[in-house]
């Protein structure tokens, strides 16, 4: 930090245009980076404000608790939503985060360039992919599959986790194979010159020194599941009710909000904008969670590199 | 090169970067003040294109969105091609969002010309001041796999089957299969004329599948043996879909064409556009050319419903002059 010196970017020895100009641009890339930062703002108050009618017309406790939808007896409990968002998935980080975490160590730590150079491009293709042509995918192949296998119609959670950990992996990988670069080559050589194999490298020395990095990626990848959409709704079935087996249909709080809101009105609308809420309040406690750890390993770094 | 040389003596040095990041803003910098109006005109410009094409576009062009029920998407589309192909500088937008969705279009929030509803009107909506015209007779069809050999249901037993009272094929005397219900999603105009025709808003149950669209519905039918779903007749046999579904006899009525003009079978019901009480010039002459004989006759039986009218040219049905007399 101390190396950049003059941060302020203030420029002594240019003229005043130049000076103007470059308070100008600064100011424009300021504008642009708040744009972000008013639009999360902004969003969340509108979604808060259209669903605080809730508390009193719903009740939380109710709205949070209530096992029961049903919008022609205007009953509004979330639980089959919650429970279903989370049951997808937290399927589809058990399947996907394995996949994913251990892709990026055959990315970073065993692949060839030129093995590498075909994979790494594949990965990143998989997160062009539109969901809904995953959803499609889902719809035409693996619920025909999983019908077979499991008789019903192949909707529900296990099509959902196929497809979804196929959606998560690229977020995961990358993210994770970032951390697993970021290890300095000095502790790999280290480990190799104690007489340590490829494979206890990997296992007792690269993965725990990137452990943060790869949960962070883990959780991230954990908000992308949580709040995909259209291929969910896709392929989950869309029934509002408990978990009643891998093959019944389910459904989530992003595809019942795709669901409901095209012909919501009054109380209807509200419980969609507090199941809007909740989501919003999910993903901004994952993001949390990835800000603390990261903080927290800065602080551990600075206090080794202290005692060192 | 010489202009960089003396800036980097009085700038910060960087951190120790990559060559390419160092050449990135070298060149900025030699380049920032065309990069500053660079964008400036840019935004401007993109602008004032965009204002004038949009002025420009409704000076020229015609144009009028319609939009709602899936259902009557197919012939609102190939009517409004034709329609488009006939007069020139004419535009018509068709989309399918659900009924409730076309009806809050045009009723509410005024964002289409015309909407378009598979179902009748609920109690707040017939508040809207809106026109309903009458366009094409749909039925619906009771579908099952093709490889199931039960034939016909009675309503009760339909019924039964949808609130999940009935549970296993063999308990109407089919094959022991459990029936694996597909359902629509709440905004679909067909669940709606189903629930009100069939259930009689008795509940459906919660554990069918629910599915956004009809044709979706027909394809887990068409591969799904225990399965069970409704969809408009037509969307039974399609054209270009060659996977056969079964529709079901009702009451021991069968969805024929006769039976549903003449409303005997008794999962009929009509389709409509929802005009306001002054729709514009084109709104109205789209409406003339879907209810003429050439659409009617074409479009509409193509999609495998039935005219509202046959081969009468500007005779309205009840529901219009009735409405017109309001005018």
């Amino acid at each position: 930090m101390s190396d950049s010196g003059n941060k302020t970017g203030k420029l002594v020895m240019v003229s005043r245009a130049t000076q103007v100009k470059e308070a100008a641009l600064a100011t424009l890339f300021f504008i642009c980076a708040f744009v972000a930062v008013l639009a999360v703002f902004l969003i969340f108050a509108f979604v808060a404000w259209k669903a605080s009618p809730l508390f009193s017309q719903i009740g939380l406790w109710d709205f949070l608790t209530g096992t029961q939808w049903s919008v022609e007896d205007n009953i509004y409990g979330i639980v089959p939503f919650l429970l279903g968002s989370l049951i997808v998935t937290a399927g589809a980080l058990i399947i996907g985060a394995p996949l994913a975490v251990l892709t990026s160590v055959f990315l970073s730590e065993i692949a060839k360039p030129r093995v590498r150079n075909i994979i790494r491009p594949a990965v990143e293709l998989l997160a062009g992919i539109p969901s809904v042509v995953y959803g499609f995918f889902g719809v035409v192949v693996v619920a025909p599959l999983v019908a077979r296998a499991g008789g019903g119609a192949g909707f529900g959670p296990l099509t959902g986790w196929i497809i979804l950990s196929i959606m998560i992996v690229p977020t995961i990988a990358t993210l994770s194979e970032d951390a697993l670069k970021s290890i300095p080559m000095g502790i790999r050589e280290a480990s190799f010159a104690m007489g340590a194999t490829q494979w206890q490298t990997i296992y007792k020395v690269v993965l725990p020194a990137a452990k943060i990095g790869i949960i962070d990626a883990v959780i991230l990848g954990m908000g992308r599941a949580i709040g995909e959409t259209m291929a969910v709704l896709m392929v989950v079935g869309n029934a509002p009710q408990l978990f009643a087996g891998i093959n019944a249909p389910i459904s989530t709080l992003t595809s019942q909000i795709v669901l409901g809101m095209s012909y919501s009105s009054g109380l209807h609308r509200t419980a969609l904008f507090g199941m809007a809420a909740i989501l919003f309040l999910i993903s901004m406690a994952l993001v949390l969670t990835v800000r603390l750890m990261a903080r927290d390993q800065k602080r551990k770094t600075k206090k080794k590199d202290k005692r060192l | 090169m010489h202009r960089i040389g003396t800036r980097s003596g009085t700038r910060p040095p960087f951190r120790p970067g990559t060559r390419l990041r160092a050449l990135c803003h070298a060149r900025h910098a030699r380049l920032s003040p065309c990069v500053a109006a660079g964008l400036l005109v840019l935004i401007l410009g993109a602008s004032c294109v965009l204002v004038a094409g949009c002025s420009g576009d409704k000076r020229h062009v015609d144009s009028i969105t319609v939009s709602g029920s899936t259902t009557i998407l197919p012939i609102a589309e190939q009517a409004a091609e034709d329609f488009q192909k006939q007069h020139a500088d004419t535009s018509i937008l068709v989309s399918g969002m659900g009924s409730s969705a076309g009806i809050e279009a045009v009723g509410v929030t005024h964002t289409a010309d015309i909407g378009t509803t598979s179902r009748e009107l609920k109690d707040d909506e017939t508040q809207l001041d809106l026109d309903m015209i009458p366009i094409a007779n749909d039925g619906i069809a009771v579908i099952v796999h093709p490889d199931n050999p039960i034939n016909g249901l009675s309503t009760n037993e339909i019924r039964q089957i949808f609130a999940g009272r009935i549970t296993n094929w063999s308990q109407v005397g089919g094959a022991d299969i459990p029936i694996t219900l597909i359902n629509r999603d709440e905004a679909s105009g067909t669940r709606d004329a189903f629930a009100t025709t069939i259930m009689q808003n008795a509940p459906f149950e919660i554990d069918a599948v629910v599915l956004p669209g009809t044709g979706q519905v027909r394809e887990v039918v068409t591969r799904t043996p225990g399965a069970i779903g409704y969809i408009s007749v037509g969307f039974v046999a399609p054209r270009f879909v060659d996977t056969p579904v079964k529709a079901l006899i009702v009451d021991g009525i069968e969805p024929t064409e006769e039976n549903i003009a003449t409303g005997r079978y008794p999962l009929s019901r009509k389709l409509y556009f929802l005009m306001p009480k002054h729709p514009s010039i084109l709104a109205e002459q789209y409406l003339q050319y879907v209810l003429s004989s050439e659409v009617q006759e074409g479009a509409v039986r193509d999609a495998g419903f039935l005219p509202v009218i046959s081969g009468n040219l500007n005779l309205p049905t009840g529901s219009t002059s009735q409405s017109s007399g309001d005018k």
